[in-house]
């Protein structure tokens, strides 16, 4: 992890954060959250007619000799949520730029670790998975100080190379698409230039039935506004593309085309329930998190 | 050269580092990493070629500062030479310069100055080794030859006046201008003398003479080959145009083309061959103003093109004669009519039967002549007044009839006062001596004996001047200037019953006389470039091909003005506005450059070139050359490819 964005996050800052998510989870132990479960709690839910088998501590004997009816009684119980972090760590999120303190893959670390504190700290449960070759291996669910710190040892061995295949990609969101209980939610981190044709569909796939997708495209401040001057040569990281131009000449056309491909991700995530956000990594990585915890508590259902 | 100076040339070989470190780089532009380079439209071309353009200014000023730099090194032992005036024992010079700008000056080598603008450069190079104290006169060769500086020690108004000049169309004068040259020297306090020459030598070789003139331009005797159209001239339906060619090769394959305004009127091929020829082209129905021009290209543009002068046979001589008291026995018209068509003038005779009443019935005359005429009445007098005021000639030749006068009649404004006529006559003849303006013809007036003469009194005529006297000193021809024009009374009359005057070649001399005074107060409606014309009593503005014509006013000439150029000038007076067509000498097209022969130049003594050092300019060179380089590739670093 690079250390010039690991100094940049003010990590007491961070204490008073929590995760909040507007739908119920479907978690397996206790916790914060509202569970899709009715249980032991102590806030009033509702009645549902008797089946056998049910508890007879919540069958309203009330009802029964009044009304000759039986009914039980609910309650609302809390429980854990599933936070999974994919981050994209193929070539292109290696790249830094002239201005920004390290590479993009080293940012979204340290917004995804960030992410995973608050979260692990709040009791929930965090995952880890990668898109392209460079990222070590998964971490499976995990809960508590022990899950941050394999979090933390992964995101740091993590390294930015290779691209992002179709069939990889596949096969990693149809698992993630089993893998993801109700509930949950799935942070990707990624700059979304170089990713295969069919990734937005699949991605927004996962959107829906009471899980939550947050897309947050990381790019440089270079990729944002093509700063270089005078005739160029610009070659890209995932492919053998060269481009010769002039950048003051390109610069208002390409920012256009830049604007244009958010703009499909964004839309095409947005209309199945996802959310989008755009960070640059010149900024603080604190408040990347805080607008992701804002969108996490606005999505859902 | 010194094996030293070829080391430090050489050193001009390094030039072609910059020009490897130029092919190195050029093209190359800076790669870098970028994701989105797919969103990044190529603009190829455009960035290699402002690339290419920017190394290029950068590759030329190294490459010229390396090469100064090797000269630099080689200076002082190479040195230039350039024109200049060598002087012995550093004392002051008398120098004439003439300068030809006459039109043969104008022929230009292809894709070189013209002769005179080489010519000029050079009397300015002369005059920039000129030094205080050195008199400089300048000396112009254009026909006339003139003098537009006389000797003077200011170096500055001397390149002034050289910087001023311009080609003409003039003929070529080289023999006066030489002559004016050598006379500036008179009386110079310097002893040594430079008569410098810069002309092609395309006139009559000139006489040689002291101190012999220094030719530093002989390339400008180069024979260029040219024709060009002398002179053009409408003769009712006709234009005859004089084509001047200096050798058949010029005039092969070309044509001369008849213009009225953009519209082609008539093309007629010129026949090759050198000299002079005269084309006649047919201009009917064509509208003035008409122009010819000449195709194909040759030495001097400028005379591949003339205006056409319009119809110069329209002069007018009106003629008062009695046919039975002037005529001859053997019938036919009067002697003074006879005598005007023996003298083939392109001229209009009309006979009159009385003197008009109305100016305006002359207005068209140029000459009246009036024979043996009885006295005027008021209505004539003004009108023949008028006329010659603004400009006319009247003639009268007094008879016998002068004395019949009669209340209100007078002879004015040939005489004031009775005119008395005298038979028989007194005289034993014309004094010759008097009429020595009257050439070689006069002789034959010396025995005249009249039957009759008529007496006058022309010192009661205000401005009257005996021009001729009999020889009892009576009066024989007078001559009055009034206003514009020319009143001449001549005390005899045509007529063979008073005498054989008429007969005499004495009278054609005289009859003559009057057309050409007539002519010239008429106007020149052609001339030569060059030739001055006088406005005697007006105020003349005057509008030619190069815009207005300075009219300048001597004390003795009057207003007058040159013009220089071909073409049509405008001329508004107070008479009214006539149109004059100047054009060139033929003999300034056909005479191919001859210089004089090496014995009647200055060569052993002529001037040479002078040895000059050029470091220091060559070092200030350097100096701009790294400077500029330095601000170039401060702008490089910034414009470079990288981030802002």
């Amino acid at each position: 992890m690079n250390s010039r964005f690991d100094s940049a996050l003010d990590w007491g800052a961070l204490a008073p954060l929590r995760l909040r998510a507007r739908g119920a989870a479907d978690g397996l132990w206790a916790g914060p959250h509202r569970s899709l479960r009715r249980g032991a709690g102590v806030e009033f839910a509702g009645y549902r007619e008797y089946s056998p088998g049910d508890d007879l501590r919540f069958l309203d004997r009330h009802a029964l000799m009044r009304h000759g009816v039986r009914v039980v009684r609910e309650f609302e119980t809390d429980t854990d949520r599933s936070v999974r972090l994919v981050f994209d760590a193929s070539a292109s999120m290696g790249f830094s730029g002239s201005r920004a303190p390290g590479a993009k893959l080293a940012f979204a670390a340290v917004v995804g670790a960030a992410l995973g504190w608050v979260a692990l700290r709040g009791g929930d449960r965090v995952a880890l998975d990668w898109l392209g070759e460079g990222g070590g291996s998964p971490l499976p669910w995990g809960s508590g100080m022990p899950a941050f710190e394999r979090l933390v040892h992964v995101l740091e061995d993590a390294e930015a190379r290779g691209s992002v295949e179709p069939a990889r990609l596949a096969s990693l969101l149809t698992r993630l698409g089993r893998s993801s209980p109700s509930g949950s939610i799935t942070v990707f981190f990624s700059d979304f230039l170089d990713l295969p044709p069919n990734a937005l569909e699949e991605i927004a796939a996962l959107a829906g039935r009471n899980r939550s997708v947050i897309a947050v495209q990381v790019l440089a401040p270079d990729e944002l506004d093509l700063p270089f001057g005078g005739p160029v040569r610009l070659r890209a990281l995932e492919s053998d593309l060269v481009v010769d131009t002039d950048a003051p000449r390109a610069r208002a056309e390409y920012q256009a085309a830049l604007a244009r491909l958010s703009a499909t991700w964004r839309d095409g995530l947005v209309a199945r329930g996802a959310r989008w956000l755009r960070s640059s990594t010149l900024e603080e990585p604190g408040t990347v998190v805080r607008r992701v915890l804002e969108s996490i508590a606005g999505a859902g259902s | 050269m010194s094996v030293l100076v070829g080391a430090a040339l050489a050193v001009a070989v390094l030039v072609v580092l910059p020009l490897v470190a130029h092919f190195l780089r050029r093209g190359r532009a800076a790669e870098l990493p970028f994701p989105p380079a797919a969103l990044v439209k190529a603009t190829q071309t455009s960035a290699r070629r402002e690339r290419k353009l920017e190394d290029r200014a950068l590759f030329s000023l190294r490459a010229l500062a390396i090469a100064a730099l090797a000269v630099l090194g080689a200076t002082p032992l190479v040195r230039c030479s350039r024109l200049s005036l060598a002087r012995g024992a550093g004392a002051s010079l008398a120098v004439a310069v003439v300068l030809d700008d006459s039109l043969s000056m104008r022929a230009a080598p292809r894709g070189k100055a013209s002769h005179f603008e080489r010519a000029r450069d050079a009397a300015l190079r002369l005059l920039d080794s000129a030094r205080s104290g050195d008199s400089i006169a300048i000396v112009l060769a254009g026909t006339p030859a003139r003098v537009a500086l006389a000797p003077t020690t200011d170096l500055s108004l001397a390149r002034r006046t050289v910087k001023e000049l311009t080609p003409s169309d003039r003929g070529t004068d080289l023999t006066a201008a030489l002559a004016l040259a050598r006379s500036s020297f008179l009386g110079a306090p310097e002893r040594q003398r430079r008569l410098i020459v810069l002309s092609d030598f395309a006139a009559p070789t000139p006489p040689p003479g002291d101190p012999a003139p220094w030719l530093p331009l002989p390339e400008l005797t180069e024979k260029l080959a040219n024709c060009g159209v002398a002179a053009a001239e409408q003769h009712a339906t006709r234009v005859a145009a004089t084509v001047a060619c200096t050798g058949a090769d010029a005039a092969r394959g070309r044509s001369l083309e008849l213009r009225s305004g953009d519209k082609t009127v008539v093309k007629v091929a010129l026949e090759p061959r050198a000299g002079v020829q005269s084309v006649t082209l047919s201009a009917a129905g064509a509208a003035v103003p008409l122009d010819l021009r000449l195709d194909g290209d040759d030495a001097i543009a400028e005379d591949d093109s003339a205006a056409v002068a319009p119809d110069t046979r329209g002069m007018r001589v009106s003629v008062l004669a009695d046919e039975t008291e002037s005529g001859t026995a053997t019938g036919g018209a009067p002697l003074v009519e006879q005598v005007i068509t023996a003298l083939e003038r392109d001229v209009t005779l009309r006979p009159l039967t009385v003197v008009p009443d109305q100016a305006a019935d002359l207005a068209e005359d140029a000459l009246v002549v009036l024979d043996d005429p009885a006295v005027l009445g008021p209505e004539a007098r003004g009108a023949l007044t008028t006329f010659v005021e603004h400009g006319g000639m009247v003639a009268a030749l007094l008879g016998p009839r002068a004395e019949a006068g009669r209340i209100g009649a007078s002879l004015e404004p040939f005489a004031l006062g009775a005119v008395r006529w005298e038979q028989p006559s007194k005289s034993r003849g014309a004094n010759v001596a008097s009429l020595g303006w009257l050439g070689a013809e006069a002789k034959s007036l010396g025995d005249v004996k009249p039957a009759g003469r008529a007496l006058v009194d022309a010192g009661h005529t205000p401005g009257a001047r005996v021009t001729a006297t009999w020889t009892d000193g009576a009066p024989l021809v007078v001559e009055r200037a009034l206003g514009s024009g020319l009143v001449t009374t001549v005390t005899l009359p045509s007529s063979v019953s008073a005498s054989d005057f008429a007969l005499r070649p004495g009278f054609v001399a005289l009859v003559d006389r009057w057309l050409d005074a007539a002519r010239r107060r008429r106007g020149l409606t052609t001339s030569v470039a060059g030739t001055t014309w006088s406005f005697p009593g007006e105020h003349p503005s005057i509008v030619g091909p190069e815009g207005t014509l300075r009219v300048v006013e001597t004390p003795d000439r009057g207003r007058s003005a040159t013009p220089v150029l071909r073409g049509r000038y405008r001329i508004t007076t107070e008479r009214g506005e006539e149109i004059r067509t100047v054009s060139v000498d033929p003999e300034e097209i056909t005479l191919e450059p001859a210089p004089p022969p090496a014995s009647a130049t200055a060569q052993a003594s002529a001037p040479s070139g002078e040895l000059l050092d050029a470091s220091s300019d060559v070092a200030y060179a350097v100096l701009g050359l790294l400077g500029l380089e330095l601000l170039l590739r401060l702008r490089r670093v910034d414009a470079r490819p990288g981030f802002r």
